[in-house]
């Protein structure tokens, strides 16, 4: 049986977060607002209507090209992709062909087992979306609320081999765009849309066989299971002698299955040109030099650095610049801490993301800021507080909004590391539970757990562990 | 001389138009259009020098004469619900069409 | 003097100053459209009656209580010492390719027979602004397409007040109709490759092309998006200098409007123009079109009425101490045609797409099984044959197959159009000159149904006008004479980027220079 080798590219399609859509002022974000409702004549295509291009939408997609190392065109053009389809009421589409915003570029992808694949980047245009259209009762419902919101189309080369590597681009597709604060990137609400064009060929081979167009994969899982059904159906065409064709397929995630699209809607002219509505897109190059200026350091290379200057594990990078706050966080609580790094990392994967996660908001909305972080983390260090108090401190920043010395002063949280209140404590408790120390000094030693247990309850948490534990072993080894 | 839109190119114009034309109607119109495409060929003989660039507009516009981007400011419309009573069916606000066939994958 | 006889001019300061309500204006304009006017364009018209044949019918939608309120409300204001605009009462009407709210917007295809626009033009909005009261809505070709109006879904279509027999012109042949027969003193026109001055020339008014940019196209339902330019049409030059005036400059809600400053062109109109130079081109003076059968090209001198109109023109002119330069070669101006049919279609077929029974206007009544089949009769029936002969031809010409052949090399035979304009106006060139003067068109108004349904001769009527929509300049056509049949002849002068002053400015010199000539004595038989 031959081996295959899968070829797979894939075409995403960007909702940039803008104020209003690409071409009128309605609103860009209408999500869950009433059918038709935030529709104007210019998005919904009425007679003698012109579009006016938001300056925001050009200069969120000049962000996404630098990000992609494609060339900013200081001249760009806008035309016309003319089809039919309900969702489209102007019967075309304004985007760009063949002179767009960006030009070329790459996007490296870190694979799960560590190696990056660099992908390459072969259309990357500014476009408006469409409108939605849902079949019910066997018809079609159609609302332009969304119809006119910006978009970036971006489109790979035939670069990715598995499904799952499919998976990992949209995934770092997705978080290099909120890093960059262009898009909201979610798949459910359509923010970031995929299609994916699949096909396969002998493991050598180097030609590039029929493939087909896989539409509306619209979230991860979405990717690797209509992937890799398709994979599964070529392969079987193949094997029993068939061809695979260029068909389009429809992605049913409720059914978790493929549907061919009707040729005759596929197989489209779509007789481009310039969209005479619009003036060419002239950028200066001062412009174009303040886009590239104020892209921010990006994730991959913000990782590489976090390993390389804080010697931090792959595993911390990687989770510590997941996005791009978090990473702030990070490095600014390492600047205040003056210390271990990998310290701060510590707390931060432990603590901070459990609480981050838990309130369901990013980093730089924590109320615990990496000053007051720090704060607690050296009131550990110095042993004013044990680890277990800091922990249960931070929860306490959080909700009162007071610091962690003005918390420990208030309730009292210092630990306990006075001798003879420790040793106090730990007499009444022997006292107390003789059967337990007669088997600890019958050689149970585990018990020392037990022991500290009982001596933090005595002493509400704030026993200093490491002098409890000392005192302890001497007092249990009946050396006190 | 034959007709360079044939009843086949024909066929497909009116497929890519989204129109449908009884025989005399289709007559006429490829008769016309032919005919348009002779005038048309005038366009070939032409000299036409490599430095002379397709003009998508007649006049220039310059700096001064072109109009800045729209700034990114929400100003919604006061009647959409005007745009959609143009609507020819309509239901619980969304607009209506028929269904377009799919075909299930075995 | 009755008041319809008047300037726009002079009535809006009557009406500014009191000594003259718009509702008194409004009056006599609706008393003429009773008279003159006949029935208006309707879908289900049946055969034309003797008397339909002698009416102008140049309305679609009348919407007098609208007119009214307007009128109303100039005069509360007027009455309330408020400032009221440069066209305070005037009479206007629009071709019912623009947008007004709350009124159909039809033009003149069933396709949108039932379409109320939610929505103003810019154009309209502005000229309301001034002051103008909109009459309603009047008849042209189909979506613009065509010379003579007949190509209207709205029948009975227009016809020509100095010859009821004759076609009016078009597309903006009602238009122009309207204000020869003194429905309205003003109207709203659009031009894309001659769609105000051939219909203006044929009904002996002024008509005038703007610079392309210089009137917002928002609210004009588009036909060749890069060429199509609303622009006034008046009983003379003064009142089409005011008419600019008020509706001319940017628009936010349109990129192509250009942002350069409006000029004050009544300023323009009493400069002297000597010194000017004036340009005759022989390639004006003959028109180049296929012969139908063989597809040779014929070439045919202008009726001598046309040329000997042009060259009176420029005596009186020379008279007035311009300098006439003759033999300013324009040796692209035969492709104008050719280039047109390429470009006009590929832009009017895009913009054609929307209309597919979705959103608005018609949609089939018959029955369909599904999206496909409700669009083909939806577009079907809802087009007329000239729309779809555009589409088609569009379909074909941009084509991803044929695109370079024909599309992109129209778009490079553009620029050798706009290249003769450039040399006959640079200042440091041979010819130097401030304006063109040419005929308006090759022909006066040729007789109903004659040429129609010729697809091709139809468009070759627009042979002198075509360049400057090629080239995006403005240009102007002025009443030049009557020919021996009775039927006015138009002048044309064409000028740089923005020179509308000159036009104006030359256009009044001749209009004064010309004010005792018999032929201005002439009335259109509708008003005899």
């Amino acid at each position: 049986m031959t081996d295959y080798e899968v070829v797979i590219g894939l075409e995403t399609h960007i909702q940039l977060n803008t104020t209003t859509k690409i071409f009128c002022a309605c609103k860009a974000d209408s999500w869950e607002e009433p059918p038709n409702s935030n529709i104007c004549p210019v998005c919904t295509g009425l007679p003698g209507v012109l579009p006016v291009l938001n300056e925001a939408a050009v200069a969120k997609g000049a962000l996404l090209a630098a990000a992609m190392h494609s060339e900013i065109r200081l001249t760009s053009f806008f035309d016309r992709k003319n089809y039919f389809y309900p969702d489209l009421p102007k019967g075309y589409q304004i985007s760009q062909f063949d002179m767009a915003l960006g030009n070329g570029g790459y996007f490296d992808v870190p694979m799960p087992d560590g190696a990056v694949r660099r992908v390459s980047i072969t259309k990357l245009h500014l476009e408006e979306d469409a409108g939605k259209t849902k079949h019910e009762h066997g018809v079609r419902y159609v609302d332009f609320n969304r119809c006119g919101v910006p978009l970036v189309e971006m489109v790979t080369g035939p670069d990715l081999r598995t499904a799952d590597e499919a998976a990992q681009y949209l995934i770092r597709l997705r978080q290099l765009l909120r890093w960059l604060g262009i898009s909201e990137a979610n798949m459910e609400k359509g923010h970031l849309r995929c299609d994916a064009n699949v096909s396969i060929r002998p493991v050598g081979s180097t030609v590039l066989n029929t493939k087909t167009e896989i539409k509306n994969v619209n979230s991860i899982e979405a990717v690797r299971a209509a992937i890799d059904k398709e994979i599964e159906r070529q392969i079987e065409v193949v094997e029993s002698g068939g061809r695979v064709e260029a068909w389009t397929l429809d992605w049913d995630d409720a059914h978790n299955r493929l549907n061919k699209m009707r040729s005759k809607e596929t197989e489209a002219d779509y007789r481009y040109f310039r969209e005479p509505d619009l003036l060419p897109l002239e950028l200066s190059e001062a412009w174009r030099d303040g886009v590239l200026d104020s892209l921010p350091e990006l994730p991959l290379a913000r990782r590489a650095r976090f390993m390389d200057e804080y010697d931090l594990p792959e595993y911390d990078a990687d989770i510590l610049t997941g996005d791009k706050p978090l990473s702030e966080y990070f490095e600014a609580a390492v600047k205040a801490y003056g210390g271990d790094p990998k310290a701060v990392s510590n707390w931060i994967m432990n603590e901070v993301l459990r609480m981050r996660n838990e309130l369901g908001i990013s980093a730089d909305e924590l109320t615990l800021t990496p000053a007051l972080l720090v704060e607690a983390i050296r009131l550990v260090d110095t042993g004013t507080i044990n680890n277990a108090t800091g922990k249960s401190l931070l929860g306490k920043v959080q909700e009162s909004g007071k610091s962690p010395a003005q918390i420990v002063e208030k309730e009292g949280l210092a630990q306990v590391s006075d001798d003879s209140a420790l040793q106090d404590a730990i007499d009444k408790i022997m006292a107390a539970n003789p059967d337990e120390v007669a088997s600890f000094r019958g050689g149970k030693e585990g018990l020392l757990g037990w022991f500290m247990g009982q001596v933090m309850r005595e002493t509400r948490g704030k026993a200093d562990p490491q002098l409890t534990r000392e005192l302890l072993q001497k007092s249990l080894k009946g050396e006190g | 001389m034959t007709d360079e839109i044939t009843p086949e190119l024909f066929e497909h114009l009116v497929e890519l138009a989204a129109f449908a034309f009884d025989p005399d109607e289709a007559d006429y119109l490829r008769r016309e259009l032919n005919n348009q495409l002779k005038a048309i060929h005038q366009l070939e003989n032409v000299p036409l020098p490599d430095d002379i660039p397709p003009a998508s507009h007649g006049v220039t516009y310059t700096a001064q004469t072109k109009a800045a981007l729209r700034a990114d400011e929400w100003d919604p419309c006061d009647n959409p619900e005007e745009i959609l009573a143009q609507a020819p069916e309509v239901d619980d606000g969304y607009i209506i069409v028929p269904d377009i066939p799919q075909t299930e994958l075995d | 003097m009755a008041i319809l006889d008047q300037s726009a001019f002079s009535i809006a300061q009557k009406v500014q100053n009191g000594d003259l309500s718009a509702v008194e204006v409004l009056d006599a304009a609706l008393e003429r459209i009773s008279a003159v006017d006949g029935k208006p364009g309707s879908l289900d018209y049946g055969d034309l009656t003797d008397e339909d044949c002698e009416k102008v019918h140049a309305f679609i939608t009348l919407t007098a209580d609208r007119a009214r309120q307007l009128a109303e409300d100039v005069d509360a204001r007027v009455r309330s010492g408020e400032s009221v605009g440069p066209l305070a009462g005037v009479p206007l009407t629009v071709k019912d390719i623009f947008t007004v709210k709350g009124t159909p917007s039809t033009a003149a295809s069933r396709i949108l027979a039932n379409f109320n626009a939610p929505y103003t033009a810019t154009a309209v909005e502005r000229l309301e602004a001034a002051g103008a009261l909109t009459l309603g809505k009047v008849n042209l070709d189909e979506f613009t397409y065509g010379s003579s109006t007949e190509s209207s879904a709205f029948q009975p279509s227009t016809r020509n007040p100095w010859d009821t027999s004759r076609v009016p012109g078009g597309s903006s042949g009602g238009s122009a109709a309207s204000v020869a027969a003194g429905e309205a003193l003003l109207s709203l026109g659009t031009d894309t490759a001659g769609s105000i001055r051939q219909p203006a020339a044929f009904c002996g008014v002024v008509g005038l092309k703007p610079t392309y940019g210089r009137v917002s196209r928002y609210g004009l339902i588009a036909f060749g998006s890069s060429l199509d330019c609303p622009g006034p049409v008046a009983s003379n030059v003064r009142d089409a200098a005011l008419m600019l005036s008020a509706m001319a400059g940017a628009d936010p809600h349109d990129s192509t409007a250009s942002m350069a400053p409006v000029p004050d062109y009544l300023a323009a109109l009493g400069k002297d123009v000597k010194g000017m130079r004036i340009g005759l081109s022989p390639d004006y003076m003959q028109i180049t079109f296929p012969d139908p059968e063989s597809g040779e090209l014929i070439r045919q001198d202008l009726p001598e009425e046309i040329r000997a109109a042009t060259l009176r023109a420029a005596d009186v002119l020379a008279g007035l101490g311009a300098e006439i330069v003759e033999d300013v070669p324009m040796p692209n101006t035969a492709y104008g045609i050719p280039a047109y049919f390429v470009i006009s279609r590929v832009e009017a077929a895009s913009n054609l797409h929307r209309y597919d029974g979705v959103k608005y206007g018609y949609r089939t009544k018959s029955d369909y099984r599904d999206l496909r089949e409700m669009y083909r009769k939806t577009r079907a029936e809802g087009f007329g044959l000239q729309p779809k002969l555009r589409i088609l031809m569009g379909m074909y010409v941009s084509a991803a197959q044929y695109s370079e052949q024909y599309y992109a090399r129209a778009l490079r035979v553009r620029s050798l159009i706009r290249s003769d304009f450039d040399a006959a106006f640079d200042p440091q060139g041979e010819y130097n000159v401030d304006a063109l003067l040419t005929p308006t068109t090759p022909t006066t108004a040729f007789k109903m149904a004659d040429i129609y349904g010729d697809s091709v001769l139809m468009q070759y009527a627009d042979q002198l006008t075509v360049p400057a929509n090629h080239a995006g300049i403005p240009g102007i056509s002025l009443p030049g004479g009557l020919a021996s049949d009775g039927l006015p002849i138009g002048i044309q002068f064409l000028a740089p980027d923005f020179a509308e002053e000159t036009l104006f400015q030359l256009g009044q010199a001749f209009e004064d220079a010309t004010a005792e000539a018999d032929w201005r004595d002439a009335r259109p038989q509708v008003l005899q």
